[in-house]
């Protein structure tokens, strides 16, 4: 059918401004979804990256507790049970002011172990690489290529560090080359050193952070390999854990999986707001050539060929708009991929970026994904084209009584929507995609209910508008009614925007005022010392104990302190956070306890006996008050029954806090991470800093911070974690702007006619201004309206569902009179903003030309 | 009609009858606006079998009968209404269909226009030996019907020539 297919591209050349507004429905859509997704999977990518340049070609770890594993059971591995493939790693953190704002990983190994791990640092491992030096000169370490050049330093030259709160220097002896085996992602921030240099870098003397093993390397059985863990099992003393290299990155990885979830589900929205714009653009093309249709019916076109027709219409700009939407994602996803990066260090562990990656299989999702919207979004167009009869005599009307017999429909359908996606939330799972499927659900609902609600509205507003207006008032009013299948639409996809930007403004409002509330009681110090961490939000150095006696014993006016320990326990089930507290009793206000009391809680927890474990983790693993929480000892597992469940918002992945006495008795491990020092009443904390920073030893770095600063920082990290949402927030209602622009450029463009008319009897250009305003100010008042509560709904289901079950915590909503404000002023605002150009356009059309038929 | 029970057929079968044994004039022209002049004749033809040379041949030869051989790369919105309704006539011809239907066929034009277009549907129906059905409010195009059933008060009656 040359004819025909000539005849659709002819009208898709004649009206380009509908297909850019498919296209750039579809491309905006696809976009902000792949840009997610190749964010996130380039954070993912760069993890295994580094972690399988770190653990090499292991396929067991040995891993210690906090303390550390003795070099001992190094030797006992290797000698005593003769395994040839084993390495020891030292591994930890610093920071260095020639690389500011950067985690610089310290891997310590032995070169003479590598070969079967890490072949690149084996002696011989590369033409440019000399690990012998690292061993015969102490106090050497190699660098990237990249990473030496961007620090500007080269061989031979001192790197200046900081680790744990002391700065140490350490000779550049060479710089790694990245070749096939040892990618530039894998490298990046890695110092690479002996284990005795890392040892003393990172304070663990005789200490290791673990074994390396490559079990299956030999051609043994299974039965000889279990044979050979049980062995190992039993020379490992109490602490350490011998597990698969895999499961340790699983479960970090693991750690993402709600977080991204919740980004996908929102740019799954603006996807979805992409699909409004398609179904608008493809109705408008298929509703403005009924009467062509319904020509090429009459002369014997059958359905079937128009189907044909129009599907290729939908899928050619489906196409176009998805390869587009794919390029804009990769430019936007190395925008985002910052963000995500950034929020993923905050919040849950060190990853640092080189490239987005862009994997075939995101894009191809992005491609079928943009193709399955338009061919959805286009489904009403399609059965309106099959459906045009063989007769050109259909009018407007007779479309508009037909949506008008649909309404009390829809809303019987959202209805049963709402109520069913209701039920979806209510039920106690943890199932995040069940949460996200009936929050989609009652929007969906939302959206269906809306021309029902906007037909009630507009009745209600018709007396006073024909009261101040006049007759042009009425006429605008009454249009809204009367272009039902082009207002409704425009009208709900305004309400579904502003709902989400409003709610999701709420949720991230109330969750800020959460955590605001929460660091003010939690922060009950008046000055925070800390040694420099990799993660913002908690504390990684540690402090050494002199220092520590000496800023104790400075300060005159000094109450008392509290110490803090943070370190990570591995266990079967993932790693736990364990904070042991040395709390002065000043410190006790800075719990909530959400379950048992400050009263029975704290006797228990100084005296060892309980632990208090914090919100998320009591919700992660199902932990009530009593309940025991087992962790691994040095002395082999410690139990200990939770004596309270605490409100925090410092970690989604929770935390157990012990007494600093019973860490003392059951691990053995002296160090602190940070100090709160409790101050006399009266007394200035920015003095008092000044004299602390005036007894820091030479080369000591740490960080000490008044009560009101460190409160200004995580605020600041709270704010870091949000922008991402915010910056989705604002693409979704871009789009879903951008759908409203179309569908009432399409309905004002289609009254070109009736607009025609009206001038030719006199109608002056600035009354068309207010027809045409006051049409879109009315549907802009009516969405407004109905975004309040569509709003409200949505942030509590995201504030009381989705986040309990995504992080674990409970978040106090708050709502407030500037939040209605806010919705009805936006939705005026972007409908008025919208009606601009039609206005414009509608006012200078020459009632001859708007009279003319085509 | 031709032997065919038309009610009994699928929508797509009455689709395809159409396709092959009618030819539409409508009041108000219905040309495709997105064809040129020719190729909205061709479009007929292409619809009963592939388009080759006689085809077009034949739908030059049918514009120049009407009138408008020098149109044919033109678009029907640069045509006036009786050049679009002449080209109408020819596409409800150019695939030589058995039977004829016009919906008021000079209803949208002047007199003088609309004798021209009767003279044309007249003379190009009848040369071919088609049947033509049409509706219409004009005495005129009534006048030079063979048989002529008038609707009055719901009831039809033929009218009998004197």
């Amino acid at each position: 059918m040359k004819l025909l297919r000539r005849s659709s591209l002819r009208f898709l050349a004649r009206h380009p401004g509908q297909i850019v507004l498919t296209v750039a429905g579809v491309a905006l859509g696809v976009a902000v979804v792949v840009a997610i997704d190749l964010a996130i999977q380039s954070a993912r990518e760069a993890f295994r990256v580094s972690t399988e340049t770190v653990a090499g070609r292991a396929t067991h770890q040995i891993e210690a507790g906090p303390g550390g594993l003795p070099d001992s059971v190094f030797t006992q591995v290797r000698v005593g049970l003769g395994i040839r493939e084993a390495a020891p790693v030292v591994d930890g953190y610093a920071s260095s002011a020639a690389l500011p704002g950067r985690a610089l990983r310290i891997l310590g190994v032995d070169p003479f172990s590598e070969e079967p791990f890490r072949p690149y640092l084996a002696p011989g491992g590369g033409p440019e690489l000399d690990v012998g030096v690292l061993l015969s000169r102490s106090g050497t370490v190699l660098l990237s290529r990249s990473t030496a050049e961007e620090a500007g330093v080269v061989a031979g030259d001192a790197l200046d560090l900081v680790v744990g709160g002391d700065r140490l220097v350490v000779e550049v002896a060479g710089t790694l080359v990245p070749d096939g085996g040892l990618g530039q992602q894998g490298l990046r921030d890695l110092i690479l050193t002996d284990v005795s240099t890392a040892q003393r870098l990172l304070d663990l003397g005789g200490r290791l952070s673990r074994i390396d093993l490559a079990l299956n390397a030999s051609d043994g059985s299974a039965a000889d390999e279990e044979e050979i863990l049980a062995r190992i099992e039993s020379l490992l003393p109490a602490g350490a854990i011998l597990r698969t290299t895999g499961t340790r990155s699983e479960q970090m990885s693991g750690m993402l999986s709600a977080f991204d979830l919740n980004l996908t589900a929102l740019s799954l929205l603006a996807l979805v707001f992409g699909m409004f714009l398609i179904y608008n653009a493809m109705t408008f093309s298929v509703v403005q050539r009924r009467e062509l249709l319904g020509a090429l019916r009459a002369v014997g076109v059958t359905r079937r060929e128009i189907l044909r027709l129009v599907l290729g219409e939908a899928l050619l700009t489906g196409a176009l708009g998805s390869v587009l939407g794919l390029a804009l994602g990769v430019l936007l996803g190395r925008g985002l991929v910052l963000l995500v990066t950034q929020t993923i260090n905050d919040l849950y562990f060190v990853v640092s970026v080189e490239s987005l990656s862009t994997p075939p299989v995101v894009l191809l999702k992005g491609l079928a994904l943009g193709l399955g919207a338009t061919f959805l979004a286009g489904i009403p167009a399609l059965t309106e084209a099959v459906n045009a009869p063989p007769r050109a005599s259909l009018t407007r009307s007779v479309v508009e009584d037909r949506a008008r017999d649909l309404v009390p429909r829809a809303a019987l359908l959202g209805l049963g929507l709402g109520v069913l996606g209701a039920l979806a939330l209510l039920i106690p799972s943890r199932s995040l995609l069940l949460s996200f499927g009936g929050l989609f659900a009652v929007l969906l609902g939302i959206a269906l209910l809306t021309p029902l609600a906007t037909m009630a509205l507009v009745r209600l507003f018709r007396p006073i508008l024909s009261r101040t207006v006049g007759i042009l008032g009425t006429m605008a009013v009454r249009g809204v009614s009367t272009s039902l299948s082009r207002t409704a639409p425009a009208v709900a996809a305004l309400v579904v925007a502003v709902a989400v930007t409003v709610g999701l403004g709420t949720m991230i409002a109330s969750f800020r005022g959460t955590v605001v509330r929460w660091l003010d009681h939690t922060l009950q110090a008046d000055i925070y010392v800390t040694g420099p961490s990799a993660m913002a939000s908690r504390p990684g150095g540690t402090l050494s104990p002199g220092l520590v006696s000496r800023l104790t014993t400075a300060v005159p006016d000094l109450e008392g302190f509290s110490t803090y320990r943070g370190s990570t326990l591995a266990t079967g089930d993932g790693d736990i956070r364990l904070v042991a507290l040395d709390l002065h009793p000043r410190g006790e206000a800075a719990f909530a306890f959400l379950e048992g009391s400050a009263a029975e809680a704290f006797p228990l927890f100084r005296a060892g006996e309980g632990v208090l474990v914090s919100e998320p983790l009591a919700y992660r693993r199902g932990l009530s008050l009593g309940d025991p929480v087992e962790l691994p000892g040095p002395d082999g597992p410690v139990v200990l029954r939770v004596a309270g469940v605490f409100s925090d918002y410092g970690s989604d992945q929770g935390v157990v806090m012990m007494a600093r006495s019973a860490y003392d008795r059951l691990f053995d491990d002296p160090r602190i991470t940070s100090l709160g020092l409790f101050l006399e009443p009266g007394v200035d904390p920015e003095e008092t800093i000044a004299v602390l920073q005036s007894r820091l030893a030479e080369g000591e770095v740490v960080s000490i911070q008044s009560n009101r600063a460190l409160r200004q920082g995580s605020l600041e990290v709270f704010d870091r974690t949000f922008a991402i949402t915010g910056v989705l927030r604002g693409l979704a209602f871009v789009v879903a702007f951008i759908g409203v622009l179309s569908a009432l450029m399409a309905l004002q463009l289609e009254r070109a006619r009736e607009l025609g008319v009206l001038r030719a009897n006199g109608l002056t250009p600035g009354q068309v201004w207010t027809l045409v305003t006051t049409q879109t100010g009315v549907m802009g008042v009516a969405a407004g309206l109905l975004a309040v509560p569509a709003g409200i709904i949505l942030a509590v289901v995201m504030i009381f569902v989705v986040n309990k079950r995504s992080f674990g915590w409970t978040l106090q909503l708050e709502l407030g009179p500037s939040m209605v404000l806010q919705a009805v002023g936006m939705a005026v605002l972007g409908a008025l903003l919208a009606g601009l150009y039609p206005a414009w356009r509608m006012s200078r059309t020459s009632p001859g030309l708007a009279l003319r038929a085509e | 009609m031709a032997g065919v029970d038309l009610p009994s057929l699928s929508e797509r079968d009455r689709t395809l009858f159409r396709r092959r044994h009618l030819g539409f004039v409508f009041q108000f022209f219905n040309l495709l606006p997105t064809l040129t002049v020719l190729e909205n004749l061709l479009l007929p033809l292409e619809l009963k079998g592939a388009v080759g040379e006689a085809e077009e041949t034949r739908a030059r030869s049918l514009l120049e009968r009407v009138g408008l051989e020098t149109r044919g790369d033109a678009f029907p919105d640069r045509l006036s209404g009786g050049e679009q309704q002449r080209i109408a006539l020819a596409r409800a011809l150019v695939h030589e269909p058995d039977l004829i239907l016009a919906d008021e066929p000079t209803g949208n034009l002047d007199p003088e226009t609309g004798g021209r277009v009767l003279d044309l549907l007249d003379g190009l129906v009848r040369e071919g030996g088609r049947t033509l059905l049409a509706v219409t409010h004009s005495r005129e195009l009534a006048d030079r019907a063979d048989r002529v059933l008038q609707l009055e008060h719901g009831l039809v009656h033929e009218r009998v020539r004197v």
